[in-house]
């Protein structure tokens, strides 16, 4: 009966295990995540649980940017989908792109920079976050997006991101100015920088892939070829990760 | 409110009374409202009170209504931490002298930490239009931005436009909309009863300490401090004294500005609100009481661990658990030619066993809360797979004392082990006693709830004592023959007798095999908890078919079981919504609470769930028993149930706020306690009764 009492003790083994993973983990194999194909760009899709753009105006809010210079910042984005979206060293790395539309005045956007500057950060990530400022909520919103961007030029984009994420503030000159002085940046520089063309630029042409991915508020997260609308839990962000590895994302950007 | 939006309820009200006596006179009615602009998150319109301007009228009362889709808010004045307040811009508007914006007290929100103020479902923003042209036409355009939320945000930008000719007559479905909400504008002055006595912010900006005073008592009151755009304060910690007459509230600063504006608190409570600029003193006002320290102490700890160990003892004689700890004796009673030494080794090796499966227990709780879930004892009666795994589990043991079949405990690998160490191995004896504490696991909700809760809520000392003390406590069995091992001869010797016990142990693991079912079914639906009974059927069947090779039957039964588990999740209803609770109980609302409270009702509420035993018998013995059951069928009280039986965010983060993961729950609130008086696990009727009382006591001095 050796044999016998080697497979009990399997069964028990194996009942345990079970027991233990779905106590602590009843989410095991119990959700499916939904997508649907969008229209245009051609091979992304939109994570069904997610808030649906339908019945509402795309780019109320974008009060500074007319639409004409939007059109031109339009047929940059839809030249490169991929390289507006991700940056250019796509191949250099295994990570999955995450490109993140978030600004500074939406309760939302804080909690979803936490999770995602933490997934970010972990030495073992499959995911690469890049961050797309995407003022919708008026001036204030504007300038400190503007300045973010500005201080990027000075290598203090986190800094500067994390200190606007934290605190509330309204983004006058005598506030940057002193936000410059604490994080060490050039204030003369940043105030440049944020007139200068590059700055509005990228400003521009996040919004205008906003616009092409018709996503209509912040957060907003692109995975891969997953578009997703609205602060999702970093286990969703995870596990989208994961399937666009096994489907293979980096086909999507070979082509588009 | 100040006097002037007094006077203009006042002339709402009168407008209402009037519409109504139009509305009988079927008087032309032409209701006054712009059209509406709407989206999935809102819908916005203005109304007025009058369908048009009366003769020689300066003034009009006005309202912009919003619907809010669901889980769609928008902000306040003050948006908190984070967003935007509404905003209107009048530009194009026609004889519109100036406009006066009301704001309705609001509510916080707090998700993930971040607070923030506003309004859901509905909310009319009242608006008092000063004309320039006395009597003549109106057109107002009014411009709006705001920020609505849901887990997005998205900016809403729309132009709603009203006109109104000279015309007279009331609209009174406006104008009662309007009157409640004005209704809920905060008190400017001291009409609302309440005033702030002190307010101090420290010099380096780091709380904001405040006290306030409000004539009758406070029931359910927030504080909502204003100090400008850029300074955002935290969650307060608000503490009442004074028979509730007092509050004091303690706000970290989270930002502040340079300059500061001067500050203005708006306090609520219930349906009265006050907002009052306040002058800032020179010294924080103390607290009324102090909290207890929020480190327990050693003394606290060593009794809890001290409840740990003892319920994890009891636990040994609980059905679950009393037929591995009889089988464990019996084979050692049996072997009466090992040696001592063996029988004390082997059994020290099963209390290791036990407390393995206990630390495990600790590490994957810890382990879990750094993920960031919920972690809660009982919640894994919640599972629709856990259910199916134990009971078949406990079918099998059931089936296996009833004599279907034997289990042989491995001896394979304790030959290997022995001739690898030379000695005898231990792995069946470690097996057994993590098995006993793995089986204890179903009965341990009712007794350990209080204990494991503290643990789950605590640091990691408190998680590791507690948890090594239930194992302690369960192994004691075992711990004791290892240290007298001539214990073992003192048991009576194995006879006929040991059958009908082995009868009655199966029929208590039968029973328990059966409540679980009837939980199974409640979690997961009738499907589900059918398939899991044949699947388990079948297997114990294939067990007990001697016929077949051992490899063979446990292949098979290895292979009937995975699938019963797979069946479990897969049938399972568990998405479904808990059932709606029995007639006598209203659902749990917890809005609805502090509503009722300052009424003066009382609420009792009620967390259970299929699969709490204790729930059960609280129910039983005490609540649906007189005099309980009259006094929660009383007029002014409300009896509220929260099912818990399938997983529900809301209970959970209603239970955390009391620090509760587990339940039975019970908590009374009422006018003498607003913060709800906690119940114990097990109710009597007397602790029932007199909470209720204690929670009703302001109810009935005020009113007499």
């Amino acid at each position: 009966m050796i044999e016998g009492r080697r497979n009990t003790l399997a069964v028990l083994a194996t009942v345990a295990a079970a027991y233990a993973g779905f106590w602590y983990f009843p989410e095991l194999g119990s959700t499916e995540l939904n997508f649907e194909d969008v229209q245009y760009p051609r091979g992304f899709r939109r994570l069904s649980a997610s808030e649906s753009s339908s019945g509402f105006d795309l780019f109320i809010g974008m009060n500074a940017m007319g639409p004409d210079s939007l059109a031109d910042a339009e047929a940059r984005v839809r030249a490169d989908i991929c390289g507006a979206l991700y940056g250019d060293d796509l191949s250099a790395t295994q990570r999955v792109p995450v490109a993140f539309f978030t600004e500074y005045y939406c309760p939302y956007c804080r909690v979803q920079t936490r999770t995602l500057a933490a997934l970010d950060a972990r030495p073992d990530s499959n995911l690469r976050a890049i961050w797309h400022e995407l003022p919708l909520l008026g001036q204030s919103s504007e300038v400190a997006a503007k300045a973010a961007l500005a201080a990027k030029r000075q290598g203090a984009y986190v800094a500067f991101h994390e200190r606007l994420m934290k605190s509330s503030f309204v983004a006058t000159p005598e506030y940057l100015q002193a936000l410059a002085r604490d994080i060490g940046v050039d204030h003369q520089r940043l105030i440049t920088d944020m007139r200068s063309a590059p700055v509005t630029e990228e400003l521009e042409n996040s919004a205008a892939l906003a616009r092409v991915f018709g996503i209509f508020g912040t957060p907003a997260l692109i995975i891969g070829r997953t578009i997703i609308q609205g602060q999702i839990d970093e286990k969703t962000i995870l596990r989208v990760a994961e399937m666009e590895i096994e489907e293979d994302w980096t086909s999507q950007c070979q082509t588009a | 409110m100040n006097k002037f939006s007094r006077l203009f309820v006042a002339k709402l009200i009168l407008l209402v009374c009037l519409g109504f006596l139009g509305a009988g006179l079927a008087s032309m009615s032409n209701a006054a409202e712009s059209g509406s602009f709407s989206n999935p998150a809102l819908e916005a319109r203005l109304i007025a009170a009058e369908n048009g301007v009366g003769p020689n009228a300066t003034s009009l009362s006005a309202g912009r209504h919003l619907k809010l889709g669901e889980g769609w808010k928008t902000y306040w004045r003050s948006p908190g931490e984070v967003g935007i307040p509404p905003s209107i811009d009048w530009a194009g508007s026609e004889n519109v002298e100036e406009v006066e914006l009301l704001w309705p007290a609001p509510e916080r929100f707090t998700a993930f930490g971040i607070e923030n103020f506003g309004y859901h479902d509905e909310v009319v923003f009242p608006l008092r239009i000063a004309l320039s042209d006395p009597g003549a036409p109106v057109r107002l355009n009014a411009n709006v931005t705001l920020l609505t939320c849901s887990t997005v945000c998205v900016p809403q930008e729309f132009t709603l436009t009203l006109s109104l000719p000279r015309a007279s007559g009331i609209d009174a479905d406006a104008a009662a909309l309007i009157s409640a909400y004005a209704e809920k504008v905060p008190e400017e002055g001291a009409e609302s009863g309440i005033s702030i006595q002190s307010a101090y912010l420290d010099p380096d900006m780091t709380a904001l300490t405040l006290v306030a005073h409000s004539e009758r008592p406070f029931a359910g009151p927030d504080v909502f401090p204003e100090l400008g755009a850029g300074t955002a304060f935290g969650k307060p910690d608000i503490r009442l004294g004074d028979g509730g007459r007092l509050l004091w509230a303690r706000l970290p600063v989270l930002s502040a500005a340079a300059d500061l504006p001067d500050l203005r608190i708006t306090v609520t409570d219930g349906d009265r609100a006050a907002s009052l600029f306040t002058e800032l003193a020179d010294a924080a006002p103390q607290p009324p009481f102090a909290l207890d320290r929020v480190l327990p102490g050693l003394a606290e700890l060593a009794w809890i661990a001290a409840i740990a160990f003892l319920g994890g003892l009891v636990l040994n004689v609980m059905p679950c658990v009393l037929p591995v700890l009889s089988i464990k004796l019996s084979s050692a009673m049996k072997s009466h030619d090992q040696g001592v030494g063996r029988i004390r080794k082997g059994f020290a090796v099963s209390a290791l066993g036990v407390l393995a499966f206990m630390w495990s227990l600790a590490a994957l709780t810890l382990a879990a809360r750094g993920l960031g879930m919920t972690v809660g004892w009982g919640l894994q009666f919640q599972n629709p797979v856990f259910l199916a795994v134990m009971f078949i589990v406990l079918a099998v043991f059931s089936a296996n004392l009833f004599g279907a079949f034997e289990i042989e405990l491995p001896s394979s690998l304790q030959t290997r082990l022995a001739r690898a160490g030379g000695g005898k191995g231990y792995s069946g004896d470690f097996a057994t006693g993590a098995f006993a504490a793995i089986l204890a696991t179903p009965c341990s909700a009712p007794f350990l709830g209080t204990a494991v809760a503290f643990a789950l809520a605590g640091r990691l000392l408190d998680i590791a004592v507690i948890f090594t003390a239930l194992g302690i406590g369960l192994a004691l069995p075992y711990l004791i023959v290892a240290a007298f091992p001539a214990a073992i001869s003192r048991l009576p010797k194995p006879g006929r007798w040991m059958l009908w016990l082995k009868i009655l142990l199966g029929l208590a693991l039968a029973g328990t095999a059966g409540w679980l079912f009837w939980v199974l079914i409640g979690v997961g639906g009738m499907t589900s908890a059918l398939a899991v009974l044949t699947a388990s059927a079948v297997l114990v069947v294939i067990l007990s078919f001697s016929r077949l090779a051992a490899g063979a039957r446990l292949s098979g039964a290895a292979a009937t079981g995975a699938l019963a588990i797979f069946l479990a999740g897969f049938l399972s209803a568990a998405g479904t919504p808990n059932a709606k609770p029995a007639t006598d109980w209203a659902a749990f609302d917890r809005r609805e609470i502090p509503k009722l409270v300052s009424r003066g009702e009382v609420v009792f509420v009620d967390v259970t769930a299929d699969w709490c035993l204790t729930c059960k018998a609280n129910k039983a013995l005490v609540l649906d028993r007189a005099p309980v059951r009259t006094a929660l069928r009383a007029p002014g009280v409300t009896a509220m149930q929260a099912d818990w039986t399938r997983p529900d965010e809301a209970i959970s983060r209603y239970l955390e706020t009391f620090d509760r993961y587990g339940i039975p729950f019970n908590a009374v609130y009422g006018p003498g306690a607003p913060e709800g008086i906690v119940l114990p696990e097990l109710l009597s009727s007397e602790a029932v009764l007199s909470a209720l009382e204690k929670a009703a006591e302001r109810a009935v001095a005020s009113g007499g």
